[in-house]
């Protein structure tokens, strides 16, 4: 009782300090200095139409290089920590209901349509709403999907590790071929920018969202299917 | 709107932290920082808005020169994008790490485990 | 030059390969990962060497080919190559150390090591706040996954309670970086700082607070760290290394740096405060600690409080900042990698355990490096970083920052050397008792200890060349003490030659540049320092460790007497204080002892450093003499603290309890070392201090009065203590409190015959209370006790230290015809000629009390019965007589011929007194010396004792023509019983009368009130660790709390 006092009381004080920011902030009328550097520049520069697609794999391609290694840290660690002690190859000690007529056969239809759009989504990342983390994630609803069909199904971990690190050392390289073939690390425009708001557009951005969208489904499904296997209790 | 927006934010982010610094189970810590996540999220997005424009994509409802005058700020539209993919990453991890303390003690009780103390 | 973005461009590309390995292919996977580390290291190093070599411009990296700060951009500057090098060296070191734990989970646990090494480098490469935030949450998921490599169960709870704590910094992260954005429009660090403060207020304020708060969290501020320390108690020691180097101490520290370029000078006073309060309360708490990982983990958030605190002062710190702040973090990287390195090779975690590390030199070396470098000793850049940064804080009036420096360095100091302690004294369990082995030393583990050590020597001579001081390193006797490390391999005899050579050869090669004053002292100490060294030929073996203690206490003292500015004084000061702490702690019995030596040495050095400073005033060379123009606000306070160093180590009433342990626990011939020739260090101080400084005057209080005081009752109590003691080396050494009180009287007196006085008692003091400590000694080693009353009769067996101990009693109690008789007569000439007569009266009281002790010795140890079990006894050892037999030459001679000595440094005084009325008035002339009062002349002196001497002796034979011979066990005239010899022999207790009459006079007062006040320091320790309940969720409420707190003090900036 008295912590939830203690605990009430310092949310409190942390709560005022929320007050203070919603009290002084007034909200911008006009973009700031960066924003509307972007708004100028990202279509000549880069050639993207989509600017947060812009922002996120080129302008702070940094940060999303740390975001896909968010990622794949995470799958190495889940890997890493399920792994340890369980058994490996033994198989479910319970009976598990059965998944049901319906969601069999809508799997069977839903799935590759699933993945298409997933594709679609990263693939188009640079003039729609989406990119490859989304794309990412849609791909790994289908295999989610394809979990819940089948608890028992087996996923083949090469096949995911190897999706993951190829793709990923893909968009290192890439990024080191901004330093030597345009103006520095993860620059898009070693591939001509194309005209704004076609497929082939963008420099290198496509590319690259296609091997994030492949990576983070990679590792969302590692990460899945890594759990799925631990359920043994 | 952007004073509701935000307001939602800061109170999910308090009751978040309520819920997770007072229940006991393990698992209900890491949803109540879910919800806080979700309110960080929201005050991110919430101070990008701008009042009567539109999503940073040039197409043809917005041409090239009149970007400056019609889009919202994209960048914290970027941020929180990976802010989200980081939140979901540790609270991936949260939870391996739930099992595994589960597996070991056989109960969610956060208070179990402080054999590391002073 | 390579782009710096390969550094992170190898460690992720090298991250995703070793995924594409196959899980058998661990070598090819392990070499991949030694290869990048390697790879990434090299691009530091070039690009340091640039900086460093090459005078090389800072270094801006663009990526995604926009300017700032549009795109993220990365800067290199000297402060990155070396944080990056540092950062990497210690990944690959850990890398190498933990390589079984690698090979065991494979490629994946490898490639989590990259991320975190590349993510540390992110974060100290960065210019963007968010890129910033994207680092460190990727160096907390590493750390989470890295928390697995451990054996240790717990460290899985460990790891989730930091997941915990790092939702809500992420929070706090979040929120103040988006604000800020809004405030200022741009992520960029630089481009926020080029703001103009106005936008930086209110909201803007509050934004910075929430992120400041955050990267704080991540150096583990007080009290808001109960986490980290639970990681660095169960992580895998190779990762609490990494932890606590890389991490908190290089990357955490300078984020916060870079975070203060947006915040400004408002905001270090935050961070000075909340640095310091972990400095100092996480030492605190360590005094409670046992688990020895735990207790390092303490010491981790000490110092890195401490770099935060240099931080904070940044506003004064100017060109020194990153001297000091970069002595501070290596030594702190380098020392506390080491120690966890070390933890890795021993089996068992109380600190105790650590003394199986006894019989591995080198590995003791290692530690004794390490906890050096931590306490900020010379030669490591930490001593320099500290002094620095004291000079600064004293001359910029920053007195409170500067006493919770040194308070926490002492607390901080005080465990370690305990710890030390521990593995030196400390019992080893057997290895055939326990079932798994206590010490497990595999080479590759080894190798990375000693490259540790090898780079924290390294750094120390590279600290001293960048220093605007002398580097330590070109002191030839500092040189010539650390060779001896080199030679331990050399059987004693060999090394002991090398050692009384050298000493004696640097004498003869430099006694003609010392003033008469330095050459009594440097005489005293080197020439009487062989002396006393030919006592350890006795000593078989390899004696290891003993001679490059011994050395560097001698290269402490040889410093001290040439030493021209106080950096060099206070250098040589800590050069000997460590040296003799390490022969102290050779005794069998000498553990509290060393301890309560190390810490009250300390203390008093702490105290020294700080006059020093006070006096500088922010002049960076600042010589001795110079104390004389110290203005009058401050001269006192310099004076007084300065005085209170000096008199911790002469042992003065009040902080004298260190003294009669460690210098009766001593092995025989450190005792007269200690004794003889280290307590005369403090004289030398306070002649130097009272020689610039003169009279000073606090409040209308004299000083010197007040000294002259603390001497007196010194000469007083600490006789009257030898008196009842029954421990024949204890009786010396509180002998030696009082007669160290006698020298501090005679200099407090501030007249020349005082002085003259004083010098006397240098010089004898030095010659009988190292015969007699010799020859004591020689007596216990021979009868397996030092307890008087178990001995008796030992002159018919030991007749050579019955002559010795003879003489000896004979100079010490003053009486003629000896030199001891020269002191007294020259002091009662000065104590007649100076005002003082009450303190005077407990000074004469003195004499004969000293009497009532000195008796004792001959009487108890060398008349009276011969014990039954002594019948076979022999004569002390031959190399421990000889120094005696030259000590009771040498009395004869200085009795003989005092004015040899003194005449030279009478003249040499009289200008310093020119101004004083009280002259010395003595008069040299041939051998006589006469004064106001009389004349003594030696000579005749000398003749008539010997005369009656003569004519006593022959009535004596005549009279005991009739004697009857007494078998032993005729009890009926041997006056004891046998049983319970303790309480019936008539030695046992000899002055209980007296103990009666005036035993309350020497109550232990001062050794309770130390002791309360450590115990005062445990309870507060252990009472307040409790605050860290293990809790993970009440560790998240404190850091809310912690930040909520913070908050509310601030409100007034």
């Amino acid at each position: 009782m008295i912590k939830r006092a203690m605990v009430f009381l310092f949310l409190l004080g942390l709560g005022s300090l929320f007050i203070v920011f919603m009290q002084e902030y007034t909200p911008d009328t006009e973009l700031n200095q960066t924003g509307r550097y972007y708004a100028e520049h990202t279509a000549q520069d880069i050639g993207a139409a989509n600017i947060v697609t812009a922002i996120i794999v080129t302008y702070r391609g940094l940060d999303t290089i740390g975001e896909v290694t968010v990622l794949f840290l995470t799958a190495a660690i889940v890997g890493m920590l399920l792994s340890r002690g369980s058994h490996k190859g033994k198989s479910l000690q319970r009976e598990l209901p059965q998944s049901g007529e319906l969601l069999t056969t809508g799997s069977y239809l839903l799935v590759p349509l699933i993945l298409l759009l997933g594709a679609y989504v990263f693939i188009n990342g640079h003039l729609t709403p989406g990119g490859g983390f989304q794309g990412g994630a849609i791909i790994a609803s289908a295999i989610l999907l394809m979990l819940l069909t089948d608890p028992l199904r087996h996923f083949s971990h090469q096949l995911i590790t190897i999706i993951e690190s190829v793709s990923g050392l893909l968009f290192v390289s890439i990024g080191v071929l901004g330093l030597f073939y345009a103006g520095g690390f993860l620059d898009n425009r070693i591939l001509p920018l194309g005209e704004l708001g076609s497929l082939f557009s963008a420099g290198v951005i496509p590319i690259i969202y296609s091997l994030i969208g492949l990576k983070v489904g990679a590792e969302f499904s590692s990460m899945l299917v890594n759990l799925s296997e631990t359920e043994d209790s | 709107m952007v004073q509701i927006a935000m307001a939602t934010g800061f109170i999910l982010i308090l009751m978040g932290l309520y819920g997770a610094l007072t229940n006991q189970n393990i698992l209900r810590i890491i949803v109540s920082f879910s919800i806080a996540n979700t309110g960080v999220n929201i005050v991110l997005v919430s101070i990008g808005y701008m009042h009567g424009r539109t999503a940073p994509i040039l197409n043809e409802a917005v041409p090239l020169a009149q970007a400056t005058a019609r889009i919202i700020d994209p960048v914290p539209q970027a941020l929180v994008l990976t802010a989200i993919v980081i939140g979901l990453g540790i609270t991936t991890l949260m939870l391996a790490f739930a099992y595994k303390l589960y597996e070991r003690k056989g109960t969610l009780d956060i208070s179990k485990f402080s054999e590391l103390k002073w | 030059m390579v782009n710096v973005i390969f550094i992170i461009v190898i460690g992720l590309g090298a991250a995703f390969l070793l995924g594409l390995l196959r899980e058998k292919w661990r070598n090819t996977a392990y070499a991949l990962t030694l290869g990048s580390l390697l790879a990434m290291a090299w691009i530091a190093a070039r690009w340091l060497l640039f900086f460093a070599v090459d005078g090389g411009a800072t270094f801006e990296i663009f990526t995604a080919g926009t300017a700032p700060p549009f795109a993220i951009n990365l800067r290199m500057g000297i402060t990155e190559s070396v944080l990056l090098l540092l950062v990497i060296l210690s990944g690959l070191l850990s890398a190498i150390y933990m390589s079984k734990s690698l090979y065991r989970l494979g490629g994946r646990a490898m490639s989590v090591l990259l991320v975190f090494i590349m993510a540390l480098c992110g974060i100290i490469l960065t210019r963007d706040i968010f890129n910033l935030f994207v680092f460190f949450e990727l160096a907390v998921i590493a750390t989470a996954g890295l928390l697995l490599i451990s054996e240790n169960k717990q460290a899985l709870s460990a790891g989730f309670k930091y997941l915990i704590i790092s939702q809500l910094v992420s929070v706090f992260l979040l929120i103040g970086i988006i604000f800020t954005y809004h405030v200022s429009g741009t992520l960029n660090i630089d481009g926020i700082a080029g703001l103009s403060l106005d936008m930086m207020k209110g909201i803007g304020s509050l934004a910075f607070f929430f992120m400041l708060m955050a990267i704080l969290t991540e150096a583990k501020p007080f009290p808001a760290n109960g986490w980290a320390l639970d990681i660095y108690e169960s992580a895998h020691p190779a990762f609490s290394a990494l932890f606590s180097a890389a991490m908190a101490g290089s990357a955490a520290v300078y984020a916060v740096d870079k975070l203060l370029l947006i915040g400004g000078q408002q905001w270090l006073p935050v961070v000075t405060a909340i640095g310091l309060l972990s400095f100092v309360a996480a030492n605190l708490l360590a005094l409670s600690q046992t688990h020895d990982r735990r207790t390092l983990g303490y010491s981790s958030v000490g110092q890195v409080g401490l770099i935060l605190a240099i931080i904070g002062q940044r506003d004064i710190l100017g060109d020194s900042y990153l001297f000091i702040a970069g002595g501070i973090l290596i030594s702190h990287a380098v020392a506390k990698a080491g120690l966890y390195w070390i933890s890795g090779l021993i089996n068992q975690r109380h600190l105790t355990d650590w003394a199986v590390l006894r019989g591995h030199p080198l590995l003791i070396l290692a530690f004794v490096s390490f906890i050096a470098m931590l306490s900020g000793l010379p030669p490591f850049p930490s001593f320099y970083a500290k002094w620095e940064l004291v000079m600064i804080l004293a001359s910029e009036n920053r007195l409170w920052i500067l006493a919770f420096v040194l308070i926490g360095s002492l607390l901080e100091a005080s465990y370690l050397f305990r710890w030390f302690g521990y593995i030196i004294k400390r019992e080893r369990v057997q290895e055939e008792e326990s079932e798994s082995p206590l010490l497990s030393l595999a080479s590759h583990k080894l190798l990375v200890i000693f490259s540790a050590l090898a780079i924290s020597w390294g750094l120390a001579y590279l600290w001293g060349e960048l220093s605007a001081h002398d580097n330590l390193f070109y002191a030839l006797p500092l040189l010539f003490a650390l060779s001896f490390l080199l030679l331990e391999w050399l059987p004693a005899w060999v090394k002991n030659t090398l050692a009384i050579a050298g000493m004696v050869y640097y004498f003869v090669m430099s006694y003609s540049l010392y003033d008469p004053l330095q050459i009594i002292f440097a005489a005293i100490f080197l020439l009487g320092g062989a002396v006393i060294l030919l006592a350890s030929y006795h000593v078989h073996g390899r004696r290891m460790g003993f001679y490059p203690s011994a050395m560097l206490m001698f290269a402490g003292l040889t410093l001290l007497v040439v030493a021209e500015d106080s950096f060099q004084f206070f250098a040589a000061w800590e050069f000997l204080t460590i040296g003799s702490y390490f022969m102290i702690l050779r005794g069998k019995h000498s553990e509290p002892h060393a301890l309560s030596y190390i810490i009250f040495s300390l203390g008093g050095a702490f105290l020294i450093l700080a006059g020093f400073a006070l006096a500088a005033q922010g002049v960076t060379l600042f010589t001795l003499e110079s104390l004389a123009h110290v203005a009058a606000p401050i001269a006192p306070w310099v004076f007084l603290l300065l005085a209170i160093g000096f008199m911790t180590k002469t042992a003065a009433i009040g902080l004298h309890i260190w003294l009669p342990g460690a210098h009766a626990e001593a092995e025989t011939d450190v005792s007269p070392m200690v004794s003889g020739i280290l307590l005369k260090a403090g004289l030398f101080g306070i002649m130097m201090l009272l020689m610039n400084m003169g009279k000073q005057q606090l409040y209308g209080i004299e000083l010197t009065f007040i000294m002259l005081w603390i001497g007196a009752l010194s000469a007083f109590l600490g006789n009257l203590m030898a008196v009842f003691q029954e421990d024949a080396k204890r009786l010396l050494a509180y002998s030696s409190i009082g007669q160290m009180g006698y020298a501090l009287f005679g200099l407090a007196l501030m007249n020349q015959l005082g002085w003259l006085m004083a010098l006397m008692f240098v010089i004898n003091h030095y010659i009988y209370k190292s015969m007699l400590f010799l020859s004591v000694g020689g007596v216990a080693k021979r009868t397996g006790t030092r307890e008087m009353y178990k001995m008796g009769g030992l002159i018919a067996m030991m007749p050579f230290s019955f002559i010795a101990v003879l003489i000896g009693i004979i100079a010490v109690s003053g009486v003629p015809p000896l030199s001891g008789f020269g002191g007294r007569w020259v002091f009662y000439n000065a104590i007649l000629s100076s005002e003082y007569r009450l303190p005077m009266m407990l000074i004469f009281i003195s004499g004969p009390i000293a009497f009532l002790y000195l008796f004792r010795l001959i009487h108890t140890i060398f008349l009276g019965q011969l014990k039954d079990e002594h019948r076979q006894i022999k004569e002390a050892p031959f190399w421990i007589i000889l120094p005696q037999m030259i000590y009771v030459a040498a009395l004869m001679v200085f009795a003989v011929v005092p004015g040899l000595v003194l005449r030279k440094v009478d003249a040499y005084l009289s200008p310093f007194f020119a101004e004083t009325a009280a002259k010395s008035g003595l008069n040299w002339e041939g051998l006589t010396i006469t004064s106001n009062y009389g004349y003594w002349s030696p000579i005749p002196i000398m003749v008539i004792i010997a005369i009656i001497f003569g004519l006593l002796f022959v009535w004596l034979l005549f009279v005991n023509r009739k004697a009857q011979k007494v078998k032993q066990f005729n009890i009926v005239y041997s006056a004891e019983r046998p049983f319970r010899p303790e309480t019936t022999h008539f030695a046992w207790n000899f002055f209980a009368p007296y103990r009666k009459a005036m035993g309350f006079l020497i109550q232990p007062f001062v050794t309770r009130f130390w002791e309360t006040l450590t115990d005062f320091l445990h309870t507060v320790a252990d009472l307040f660790r409790r605050f860290y309940t293990g809790n993970g969720q009440t560790y998240a409420i404190q850091l809310l709390a912690f930040v909520v707190i913070v908050y509310l003090f601030r409100v007034e900036f």
